[in-house]
Order: structure tokens, then C-alpha cells, then sequence
């Protein structure tokens, strides 16, 4: 039947294989079993990712199945042991005589379970960390040297320390151009060491001058013994740090306007332990999340980042609790993002997940209204959004608990009693509609050029 | 809108004055950063089973590889197939291309030839007026009649690249109906392996 356009056909391989490591069409169902396994090993395998089977009826209904063999990544697949070691000393020559290195944590970090290690070689060796936004959580944001996350909503100390800085030392990360903004003016005078698990990502969008393929751990712990001494970065720590307070992510939140997103963020972020999990869609909401929500742990922060998907805050926290029902998950949402999946509560109903939607409700799409607002002289299409449905009566009707949140003296009895709700609750809380999110840098723009009110941009 | 933070304005801080090419490498402020294109041919020893022409095009038409021909056909291995690739690409370019390729399951090697063998085959039909004219062109470019009349002519014909074009050139004048070319196919020069199992992209 296959390639006849049958009921409901659709080219399920085809379709799939841009976004997938690799897609199989299983026809064969005396190698159907060794297929899949080949499917999981190779999703596993290396820099991880979705792979996918698409079984056709007559072999899922086949009843003479062979007996799969041992699971077994595909052999065309190489993942090299360890960094070559004549790069990985040229590198760390490089980073011993930086005079303003930095390290930029990426999502590698986290997949690869070396935040540990870039920690340890971070303040071993005195080096000022910025992360991207999948690398959330790989440096623990309170210390020292941590400069939180860089680029189109990243810190200004982020972008600066990103801009000025001599030597990067670049960790499980693409280069994506939320990043880089305009790659012409990123680290424009950086010498980069590229580590990443993916030689197809070395030099992609940024050239590396050293590259490093390699697992994050294994060649982190290379470069920590091909290191002869540690840079000395006093000066360029005392700079940085005269940029956090240059910088700051202050917001006035006056008692007698709307919420301001930023606090309720905060709020939670008090009332909530460290190793909380905190989920999101995409826009201002995720960035409000990202910004000022303190992030200590690792796998603490789970966001669809590149990809930009509105409609992921709920399933991931759906997922996030049955893969860690011992912790708590926090979704934040925009009020756009929750309508696109919100028939996902059903599913936290179902299952009884104990997790908590707090959305950040604009009545918008509200990062498409901003830009309208800074790039097309505020000529808003379809990005004002005032007939959402009551979300606290929708969670309800879900047999979830619905809270309505409005008053900032609300907050924190709000947040408490949706908390001890044992089932999905969800706020909805009403913020101020005219709040944008800044820093902001302009897309292909220069990191160092960030915005920091509308009329910057 | 709101939302604004404190800080120095934009034009009040300090800038480096590095810059970098499309390509994301450091250049001299003051250079001319226009990257050369190169023509370069790559091999590439792959599964041979149905889907896979599909997969590595799709590749390069996603990824905006500009590429000028693919050619594929069996090898002396069973079960594999050798795909030859010229690509018309920057340095980065032609690297990213490998690195890619050598990303998909079914692609077991990958290698930049130089140095190497390349032809490609071409059959060519020209009009019978001038039988004479039509054997003496095809006998300089190595050529031969397959098929002969009534009203025309197919010349067969192997060369690199740059032969057949000018060879399809010279039986213009003969009125050329139809060119059916291969694409180039190619081998490394020499007793170097082109790209072979033993290579596993590494």
C-alpha cells in the first residue's frame, strides 16, 4: 500500500529526516526489532537527539518477528574519545596567556553532565562564565563568576564580557544567531576554542581557532592538564564586575500599576527551592523567566530555546514531573503560548501531576507586539490578543485548580495556595500589558550595542 | 511600552574595533572580506539502498550548498555505492559540506579529492547535414557516432567538465537537438584511496 496515497499516508521519513538524526522505515520484520534498536542507540549516541521509526501495519501486525540482536549504534557514526591533544595544548596556551578570557557554557554542557567540571575549571582557573540559553543552569548564577546568559535577551554584563573579551573558551554550543547577533561584531576580537561533541558544529557560524571535538567533560579535564598556569584576570574580573553593577536588571514595580512579570517571577523563584524545574513557551514570558529567575542547578531549566515552539511550557512540565515526580515544576507561560497547547491539562489531570502553570498574561503575543512596536513604527497585527478565555474557569473545567492573580499584594498567598494544591494548578495572572523585555539586541545586530529602552534600538 | 533598564546608552560604551566575515573569521578591520568561491569534488561512499540520493540532496538543497553535480553508482563492495559531488563552495563552505555528509547514517566516507581523475559522459544529437563535419569534431574530442540517421546523429562522448562544454560548443554549429550528460564522476590520482570503508569518517 505504501506510495499509493492510502488513508491517512503521509510520507512519515520523509517528512521527518530534516529534523531528525536519522529516520527509518521499518518494512522488514525480520530486522524490525535490530532497526528500532539501532534508532534508540543511535538517539543516545554522541550529540543526542530524536531519531524515529515509522513501522507500516503489516509489520507491527506481523506475529513472525525476529528476534532483535544486541542494540548497536550505526557503524558510520564515529564520536571521537578525546579532543586532539596538539589542539587542545595550543588552546590552553592561548587561555593561560588571555588576558580577558571567558567561558561560554552551552546546552553541551548540561546534555553532555559536565556542569560540574566546567564549574571546577571556571573557578580553579578564575574564569568569568556567560552561558547561553540552553546552557541555563550548567553555572550556578549566584557565584562569583557568573555573568548569566548572553545575547538578544542576555545580560548588558553578559554581552559586554561576550564583546570585549580576548580569548572564549566555548562549550557544547552552535553559535545560534540569538547569540552571536550579527556575526560580524561577535567576540570580534576573540580567539575561540571551540568544544563540542558534533564536529559538524566547529566553525559553522563562527570560526573556531582551536577546535575541540570532544565530549564537554573529557575535554575539559584535557585542557585543565594541558594548563600550566591560570590566567591572570583580576583586572578583566574587576571590569566585568564593574559591569554587573553598571548594568542591572533593576525594574520599577510601582504598588499602584498592573504586576509586573519580572516580580511574580521572582516571587516564585523565593518561595520555591533550588532544584525546582522551571519550564516555558516562547516570548516575553520565557524571557522574563530566563532573566530573573535564579538559576543555581543544572537541568533545572527547560525551554525549547532555538527552536523557539510556543505551545511547549505545559507538555514539558508535564514531562518534566513523571521524569522527576520527586521535584517541583513550574511552568510559566504566556497567555499565547498556554492556548496552543492547553489541552495538555487534561493530561496533568489524568496522570494527577502535581505541577503549577503560572501565566503571565498580556492579553498578547507580546514579543511579536514589541517588535512591531520598535521595528514597524507600532503597527500591531494580530499580536493584541484581549479574548483569551478565563484560564482559572478553563483550569477548572479541566478538574485542574484555577487562580486569578492581579494585586502585588496577592502575590505571595496566591503563589502559596497554588502550590499546596496537590494536582495541576494554574495561575493566571494579569500583568502589566505595556511591560517589554530588555536588554534587547537588535537581530544580526552588535551584542555590545544591546538596547536597553525602545528608543535604543 | 516599558520596560527599560539603567544603564549607559548604547553610543556612551567603549567598542572594539575587531570585525569578522560572513564566515565568522577574525579579519582586518580594513579588508576586504569577500570570500572565494572554489570548485571542489567530493567523494562519498555510502549505503547503496533507496532514500539515500534523497537524504544527501536534501542536504545540500537545506543547507544551501551550491553544488554543481551528483553522480552516483555501485562499487566493487556489495551493498555500496559511491557518490561523486562537486561543489562550488568557500573554504568553510566545502568543510561544512564534509562534516555534514559525514553526519548521515547511511554515508560511510567522505573525502575531498585532489588531484583527481574526473570525466564525465555526455551523448550528444546533432544533425546529419554534414556527417564529415560531425565525425571530424567527434574524432578530435575523442568522440564517437552510437547512432547514425536518418535525420541525425548521437555522438558519445567522455571528458572532463570543461571538454564537454567546449565539445557541445564546437557541434553547435551542426544544430545541437539534445545534450544528455552524466555529471562528473571521480577517483583520487594515483594509489590513494578515493573514499573507502577503511576511512570511516573520520
Amino acid at each position: 500500500m505504501v506510495g499509493n496515497d492510502a488513508f491517512q499516508e503521509a510520507d512519515t521519513t520523509g517528512i521527518t529526516r530534516p529534523v531528525t538524526k536519522a529516520s527509518y522505515f521499518a518494512s522488514d520484520p525480520d530486522t524490525v526489532g535490530d532497526t528500532v534498536g539501532e534508532a534508540f542507540e543511535l538517539a543516545r549516541k554522541g550529540r543526542q537527539g530524536p531519531t524515529l521509526v515509522d513501522l507500516p501495519k503489516d509489520v507491527s501486525n506481523a506475529e513472525d518477528v525476529a528476534r532483535p540482536g544486541p542494540a548497536a549504534g550505526p557503524e558510520t557514526q564515529v564520536v571521537p574519545d578525546e579532543a586532539d591533544p596538539e589542539a587542545v595544548t595550543r588552546a590552553a596556551t592561548a587561555l593561560a596567556n588571555a588576558e580577558r578570557p571567558v567561558i561560554l557554557a552551552g546546552g553541551g554542557v548540561i546534555k553532555g553532565n559536565a556542569s560540574e567540571e566546567l564549574r571546577q575549571f571556571a573557578i580553579d582557573h578564575g574564569v568569568p562564565v556567560v552561558t547561553t540559553m540552553p546552557g541555563v543552569g550548567a553555572f550556578d548564577e549566584t557565584h562569583e563568576l557568573a555573568m548569566e546568559m548572553a545575547g538578544m535577551h542576555g545580560t548588558g554584563y553578559a554581552n559586554m564580557a561576550v564583546t570585549h573579551c580576548d580569548v572564549m573558551l566555548a562549550v557544547g554550543t552552535r553559535f545560534d544567531d540569538r547569540l552571536t547577533g550579527g556575526v560580524d561584531t561577535f567576540a570580534p576580537e576573540a580567539e575561540i576554542a571551540h568544544v563540542d561533541i558534533d564536529a559538524s558544529e566547529i566553525s559553522k557560524n563562527v570560526h573556531a581557532d582551536y577546535p575541540l571535538v570532544g565530549d564537554a567533560s573529557t575535554v575539559l579535564r584535557q585542557l585543565d592538564e594541558a594548563l600550566a598556569r591560570s590566567p591572570d584576570t583580576d583586572a578583566w574580573r574587576d571590569q566585568c564586575t564593574h559591569w554587573e553593577t553598571e548594568y542591572p536588571m533593576d525594574y520599577d514595580a510601582p504598588e499602584d500599576e498592573p504586576l509586573k512579570p519580572q516580580f511574580v517571577v521572582e516571587a516564585f523563584d523565593e518561595a520555591t527551592d533550588a532544584d525546582t524545574i522551571v519550564t516555558t513557551g516562547v516570548g516575553q514570558h520565557q524571557m522574563w523567566a530566563v532573566q530573573y529567575w535564579t538559576f543555581t542547578e543544572p537541568r533545572t531549566w527547560i525551554s525549547s530555546h532555538g527552536l523557539g515552539t510556543m505551545g511547549y511550557g505545559l507538555p514539558a512540565a508535564i514531562g518534566a514531573k513523571v521524569a522527576a515526580p520527586e521535584k517541583e515544576v513550574v511552568c510559566f507561560d504566556g497567555d499565547g503560548s498556554f492556548l496552543m497547547t492547553s489541552q495538555g491539562l487534561s493530561v496533568a489531570v489524568r496522570e494527577d501531576l502535581d505541577i503549577t502553570v503560572c501565566i503571565l498574561n498580556n492579553e498578547a503575543v507580546g514579543m511579536v507586539r514589541q517588535w512591531q512596536d520598535a521595528f514597524f513604527e507600532g503597527r500591531r497585527m494580530a499580536s493584541e490578543y484581549p479574548w483569551g478565555p478565563d484560564f482559572a474557569t478553563l483550569a477548572d473545567a479541566f478538574g485542574a485548580k484555577g487562580f486569578t492573580l492581579d494585586a502585588y499584594d496577592d502575590v505571595a498567598d496566591t503563589i502559596a495556595a497554588a502550590r499546596d494544591y496537590d494536582g495541576p494548578s494554574v495561575i493566571d495572572c494579569h500583568i502589566d500589558p505595556r511591560e517589554d523585555v530588555y536588554p534587547m539586541v537588535a537581530s544580526g545586530g552588535a551584542n555590545g550595542l544591546f538596547a536597553l529602552q525602545e528608543e535604543h534600538l | 511600552m516599558t520596560g527599560e533598564l539603567p544603564g549607559p546608552a548604547p553610543e556612551e560604551r567603549p567598542h572594539p574595533s575587531g570585525r569578522r566575515n560572513e564566515q565568522g573569521i577574525r579579519i582586518d578591520p580594513e579588508a576586504e572580506a569577500e570570500p572565494e568561491v572554489r570548485r571542489e569534488v567530493l567523494s562519498a561512499l555510502v549505503d547503496h539502498e533507496p532514500g539515500v540520493l534523497a537524504e544527501v540532496s536534501g542536504l545540500f538543497a537545506r543547507r544551501q550548498f551550491n553544488i554543481e553535480s551528483l553522480t552516483v553508482g555501485p562499487t566493487m563492495t556489495g551493498g555500496l555505492a559511491r557518490m561523486t559531488i562537486v561543489v562550488e563552495e568557500t573554504d568553510p563552505g566545502v568543510e561544512q559540506a564534509k562534516r555534514q555528509l559525514r553526519k548521515l547514517v547511511p554515508v560511510h566516507a567522505v573525502r575531498e579529492l585532489e588531484a583527481a581523475t574526473e570525466r564525465e559522459l555526455a551523448l550528444i544529437k546533432v544533425g546529419d547535414d554534414d556527417p564529415a563535419g560531425v565525425a571530424a569534431v567527434a574524432e578530435m574530442y575523442g568522440g564517437e557516432a552510437v547512432e547514425a540517421g536518418p535525420e541525425v546523429v548521437t555522438v558519445e562522448l567522455t571528458g572532463t567538465e570543461a571538454e564537454i562544454d567546449a565539445a557541445v560548443e564546437a557541434f553547435e554549429r551542426f544544430g545541437v537537438r539534445e545534450v544528455a550528460r552524466t555529471g562528473t564522476a571521480a577517483l583520487a590520482g594515483g594509489t590513494e584511496f578515493t573514499a573507502h570503508e577503511t576511512h570511516n569518517n573520520e
